[in-house]
């Protein structure tokens, strides 16, 4: 039985859009697999997982959403509160990690000269899922991910330093990230957006998904 | 033939490297194709042997029992796609 209080209306706008966010990013991790399995590009590995770790981040951040929306409801269905919150954001830490890194490898392979960049990826991933864990918040987990975007903008433009102009696919590259840590910050019971702020630039963050999966379809249909 | 005015990239030398097969009736012997390649000695058979194991290329005896180097339906495959993969690298910046 659905208890008195649930309003169904957040619900079902978040779950629109994460779908919607998720289905592109899919979308574009299956679309580049034929090009990847003929060459084994590193830039294309990268930039196809990319696309898949933000899907399994925006997926997981549904849940991590629900808990926050519907904290109640979830205590009365019988959900252990102690092991959801911590456990939804450590998978969404690790996820959303893994995503930012692999956006900035997309463009950086080639310059980072460390071998095994997989293995270090993964284990610098799970070491912020386990402070996501501890921590619970999933506040802390999008300041982490603001200094790894901050120190991935200065490498580029240290690595770019010959074009001082700014390239539209960087430009698009950096709204991806940006709107992951706003949309992280929207989760924070601390942080109160008017409802319609929230679904402007979540409207904003579709269509860069959007236009990334357009010049995606001019070379693969 | 292919020139050699600047280094390249490995697509691009996996690109000549089957072009110059598709180019000979898809049948041409390894000493010719190394040549054609502009590739040292070893280079050329690093190339050799990956195209070989990923299937790009496989080799097929003539009635002579001379060895000879076709495409695949792969290595076909990715000379249809290079421009589009060069293209799609280029245009999301991943190279």
């Amino acid at each position: 039985m659905i208890p008195p209080f649930f309003n169904p209306v957040p619900f079902l706008a978040e779950l629109i859009y994460t779908v919607v966010i998720t289905a592109f990013c899919f979308l574009i991790f299956f679309k580049t697999k034929e090009i990847y399995d003929l060459t084994k590009h590193n830039g294309i590995k990268f930039f196809r997982y990319t696309f898949l770790f933000f899907g399994l981040s925006y997926a997981s951040r549904l849940l991590l959403h629900l808990f926050m929306l519907y904290n109640g409801i979830i205590f009365e269905m019988g959900i252990n509160r102690r092991a959801f919150l911590p456990l939804s954001n450590l998978i969404m830490a690790y996820f959303s990690t893994m995503a930012i890194l692999y956006l900035a490898f997309s463009t950086l392979w080639k310059r980072i000269k460390i071998r095994h960049l997989a293995l270090y990826s993964n284990l610098f991933a799970v070491i912020i899922a386990f402070v996501g864990f501890f921590s619970r918040s999933p506040l802390f987990i999008s300041l982490i991910q603001l200094i790894l975007l901050a120190l991935a903008i200065i490498v580029n433009a240290f690595a770019e330093k010959k074009s001082r102009k700014v390239s539209n696919m960087r430009i698009l590259y950096l709204m991806i990230a940006a709107f992951w840590l706003i949309n992280l910050f929207l989760i924070d019971p601390h942080f109160r957006f008017h409802p319609a702020i929230k679904l402007v630039l979540q409207g904003f963050s579709i269509i860069v998904f959007i236009i990334i999966h357009f010049r995606l379809n001019k070379w693969l249909k | 033939m292919v020139k050699m005015n600047r280094k390249r990239d490995r697509l691009e030398v996996i690109f000549d490297f089957l072009n110059i097969i598709q180019e000979n009736h898809n049948s041409i012997k390894p000493t010719p194709l190394l040549r054609k390649t502009n590739l040292s000695s070893q280079n050329f058979y690093e190339y050799y042997l990956e195209l070989l194991s990923k299937g790009f290329i496989k080799e097929i005896l003539d009635k002579n029992n001379k060895k000879f180097i076709t495409l695949t339906d792969k290595g076909f495959k990715y000379l249809e796609k290079y421009r589009t993969i060069i293209n799609f690298i280029d245009e999301f910046e991943l190279s």
